[in-house]
């Protein structure tokens, strides 16, 4: 029996990442839901890939590239272009028809440029994909500086079209929870996937594709010498991720109806561990296509889960996204261990059992690992009952700001008067600080006050006003939609007799540093409430 | 006879491994000579340096010190992808030890005045470095340790650390943008000994980089595993020891620029302490003539290299490009440079010299 399974492994070892990715994404939901009931919600699934459809319409661009042993940085940035470019147009009363087939006109100029680059010049994939990105976010800011609002009525068609699911309406509906739905991207998504796939397993193309890819750029030259077109084809492979990359922007550009060259900073990296994740060797040669959208839900996963867990800060997403990372590439390294090692002569197959051991301690070292950090992490919300009531709610309503208070409270004499909105516990504080150093909190009807020394209170509004430029036009208000852990802030402040309110959101990239040292230097002297209340 | 003697000391300056680099650097500063008036004016504050050349030079050394540790790793054949999550940790755990009260939930106003007062730290200065340095260290031998013995890729075992990094200084300080009050440690980024301290820091960590390598063996150790690994092995270099070395250097160089951008902003910024700065380094050693697939290196030409780079962007600046917009300039600069560089052009060049020659006699 143990023979068959293993002949039966041997047999279909390729499929092992694949399979494991997909095994993790089920069962990392499996006991989400067991912990959350609001999980079993088919919405909630649904959600995975309408939030991230445009993850996955760009690692699938992605897959390809990695699999002719390239790698393309430059996603991020045309991503950014397209948002900018698009509301840019748009504000300028442009047709959104013609919009969209411009973009992805654009994307694919610049794809082909970086790809020509690489070659025909012999330029290094990961040095052409970056002066791509640099170009292209540079561009964004000679178009414009700062976020373009995107009011076009085919923009939100295309954001608000909910698409329901043949069979689960029913179903829902018997549970009394409305119709579960995706977005028209979900299904944009699912159509390129499946293109992609046909392309790539049973095309001519996709044969010359994992024909150039791995053993350190050695195959190229055999494919170039069997008389494959390698050229042509990498020059399409970087055309086509171009291509993806404009379209994920523009999913982008509708999920935010916005602009700005500061979105997706970092995206290529989420982009190419999602790839790694879904079981694409990141030397090329080896993977599937369809394995992407293992590693997009592994993801998306992660995400729904932190969210859920809610101690848990958004920041632990990238660390167990690096850890996956971490134990993918192992099993990939440990697979061509375990190959070669088997075609190698007999003396070196001690050799090869040394290194498997040796790897199976660095895998048991892993899990265990990522097993303490879950479960140090996972245990507190499961024993305290308080912590239960807003996890399973998923998110919170976050309270609107309540600006007119704000104003009453400075009018009141108040130098701070902050209002802070949402976090993990779902809060909604009032705060106030007076000249005289008395700092009071209110929330929830309750009051407490602090004392602080006037004189330090000083230090902070000077440091304020003057370093960090509060009264300059440098400080501006930001929003954009808080995620589940996230605070939102309106915080006024006069000194000097000049006074000036600004708003701004936790968990993006458009809240100005300035802001963020500002509420860190103005945290410590407002009053606490303790975790009881 | 004296022909031949001079053309050929011509040909020994253009082919320095500084040449090129130095060359660009001069036409910069000319370019800014010519375009921007004021450009070379320095001033005097309290017996210190002030000007333009004297920014380039200030701003320019973050990246340069990154550079000394990419140039190594890229000379052994590698890619350190992960300084600039390296420098965020690093900034993250210096804040941590002078200023851990942020963190904590009840603040009486006895600490609070204590952590605004520019002579408080938690822990002495030098427990600060050594702690931070250690950590920066620890950094780079992860990622030794997985490229030399776990045998993965560089840029993808690197990778790794890039992704997680941010989160891992994050979660140090909880999320939260620490301010660092503490005056001496201002000293790093900030300081100024007649010229700006943190050009003296480049140049220590260059003097001690050079004499390590150019004056031991290990200089041509790494350069004959970026040349052929396999070869040096069986020549007897322990290669894998060679390639741990030289990331575990690259973590401390890092470790060194995360505490110079920490205390030129005062504060422990996971998200923006050295974004994107490991695309620079790398661009830094690929201006200064290191060939991305090993080998032959120099750091000076590095340096150069970041300087270089620092200069495009001060001159920029000063001609009145937007900051954010410098990017499109930077990525066509840097796109020429890589072709000035490449194979494929000189051979263009030379094809053209060739039938110049054949035509002319």
């Amino acid at each position: 029996m143990t023979q068959r399974i293993n002949a039966f492994i041997s047999k279909n070892r390729r499929f092992i990442p694949v399979t494991v990715t997909a095994v993790l994404v089920f069962v990392a939901y499996g006991i989400g839901a067991f912990l959350f009931p609001a999980m079993r919600n088919p919405q909630v699934f649904l959600n995975l890939f309408s939030n991230n459809a445009y993850l996955l319409i760009s690692a699938i661009g992605m897959t390809l590239v990695i699999l002719t042993g390239g790698i393309d940085l430059s996603v991020s940035g045309v991503v950014a272009l397209t948002t900018v470019a698009s509301a840019a147009l748009l504000r300028a009363g442009w047709n959104a028809w013609a919009v969209i087939p411009l973009m992805l006109l654009m994307g694919m100029c610049l794809g082909s440029i970086m790809g020509s680059f690489i070659t025909f010049m012999k330029v290094q994939p990961f040095i052409a994909t970056l002066a791509g990105m640099w170009f292209a976010r540079g561009m964004c800011f000679f178009i414009s500086d700062d976020a373009i609002a995107i009011e076009n009525r085919t923009w939100s068609i295309l954001g608000e079209t909910k698409i329901l699911i043949p069979g689960l309406t029913e179903l829902a509906v018997k549970q009394g929870n409305p119709a579960p739905y995706i977005s028209i991207f979900v299904v944009v998504a699912f159509i390129l996937l499946g293109a992609v796939m046909y392309m790539a397993h049973f095309r001519r193309f996709g044969r010359t594709v994992y024909a150039i890819g791995g053993n350190e750029g050695r195959n190229e030259q055999s494919a170039r010498l069997m008389g494959l077109s390698v050229n042509s084809t990498k020059l399409l492979v970087y055309t086509f991720n171009g291509f993806c990359s404009a379209l994920a922007g523009i999913c982008w550009s509708v999920f935010v109806s916005s602009g700005h060259g500061l979105y997706a900073s970092g995206f290529e990296l989420d982009v190419i561990a999602s790839v790694v994740i879904g079981g694409t060797m990141l030397t090329g040669g080896a993977g599937y296509v369809f394995g992407t959208l293992f590693g997009v839900m592994v993801y998306g996963v992660t995400q729904i889960l932190i969210q859920f867990i809610g101690s848990l800060s958004s920041w632990w997403t990238r660390i167990v996204i690096g850890l996956l990372m971490l134990i993918f590439i192992g099993v990939q390294s440990l697979l061509a261990a375990q190959k070669e090692g088997r075609q190698k002569v007999l003396d070196e197959q001690a050799q090869a059992a040394l290194r498997r051991r040796r790897w199976a301690y660095a895998f048991g070292g892993a899990a265990v690992l990522l097993i303490a950090v879950l479960a140090v992490n996972l245990v507190p919300p499961l024993l305290g009952s308080g912590q239960m009531a807003t996890a399973e709610s998923g998110q919170c309503e976050v309270a609107p700001f309540r600006e007119a208070e704000v104003a009453d409270l400075i009018q009141g004499g108040a130098v701070i008067a902050y209002h802070r909105a949402g976090g993990t516990r779902c809060v909604d504080e009032l705060y106030a600080v007076y000249p005289d150093g008395r700092a009071v909190a209110s929330a929830d009807g309750q009051q407490i006050e602090s004392q602080v020394d006037p004189t330090d209170l000083e230090k902070i509004l000077i440091t304020i006003s003057d370093e960090y430029g509060w009264f300059t036009d440098n400080m501006y208000s930001t929003w954009h939609n808080p995620c589940g852990t996230c605070y939102t802030h309106y915080l006024a402040i006069s000194y000097n007799k000049k006074e000036k309110s600004v708003t701004a959101v936790d968990g993006g990239v458009d809240m100005q540093p300035e802001y963020g040292y500002t509420l860190s230097i103005i945290r410590p002297i407002l009053p606490k409430f303790t975790q009881a209340q | 006879m004296r022909m031949t003697k001079s053309s050929f000391t011509l040909r020994k300056v253009t082919e320095s491994r500084l040449f090129f680099p130095l060359l660009a650097f001069a036409l910069i500063m000319l370019a800014d000579f010519l375009l921007i008036p004021g450009f070379f004016t320095f001033q005097t504050r309290d017996g210190n340096l002030y000007g333009s050349l004297i920014d380039i030079f200030r701003n320019g050394s973050i990246v340069a010190l990154l550079a000394i540790g990419m140039t190594l790793v890229i000379a052994t054949g590698g890619v350190d992808l992960s300084v600039g999550a390296t420098m965020a940790i690093v900034a993250s755990v210096a804040a941590l030890l002078m200023n851990p009260y942020v963190l904590g939930k009840e603040l009486s106003p006895q600490t609070l005045s204590l952590i605004l007062d520019p002579h408080f730290t938690w822990q002495p200065l030098w427990v600060v470095l050594l702690v931070t340095l250690l950590v920066a260290i620890v950094c780079g031998l992860w990622n030794g340790l997985l490229v030399a013995y776990a045998r993965i890729q560089p840029m993808v075992a690197t990778l790794i650390l890039m992704i997680a990094g941010r989160g891992i200084a994050q979660l140090i300080t909880n999320g939260v943008r620490i301010q660092i009050f503490y005056e001496p440690y201002s000293i790093i980024g900030q300081g100024w000994f007649i010229l700006p301290f943190s050009l003296y820091l480049v140049i220590i960590v260059y003097v001690l980089t050079w004499l390590f390598t150019r004056k031991t063996a290990v200089g041509m150790f790494i350069e004959s595993v970026g040349i052929n690994a396999r070869s040096s092995f069986f020549s007897g270099i322990s290669e894998r020891r060679i390639k741990l070395l030289a990331y575990t250097f690259c973590g401390f160089c890092a470790g060194i620029a995360g505490l110079v951008a920490s205390s030129n902003i005062r504060t422990s910024d996971a998200n923006n302490i050295g974004w994107g700065l490991e695309l620079d380094a790398i661009l830094a050693v690929v201006i200064g003539g290191t060939s991305m697939t090993g080998g032959r290196f120099s750091i000076l030409a590095s340096i150069i290299g970041a300087i270089v780079m620092q200069a495009v962007t001060t001159s920029m600046y000063a001609i009145g490009v937007p900051a954010f917009a410098l990017g499109a300039i930077k990525g066509v600069v840097v796109i020429l440079v890589i072709l000035l560089y490449s194979e494929q052009v000189k051979r263009f060049f030379q094809n053209i010299a060739a039938e110049r020659k054949e035509t002319q006699p």
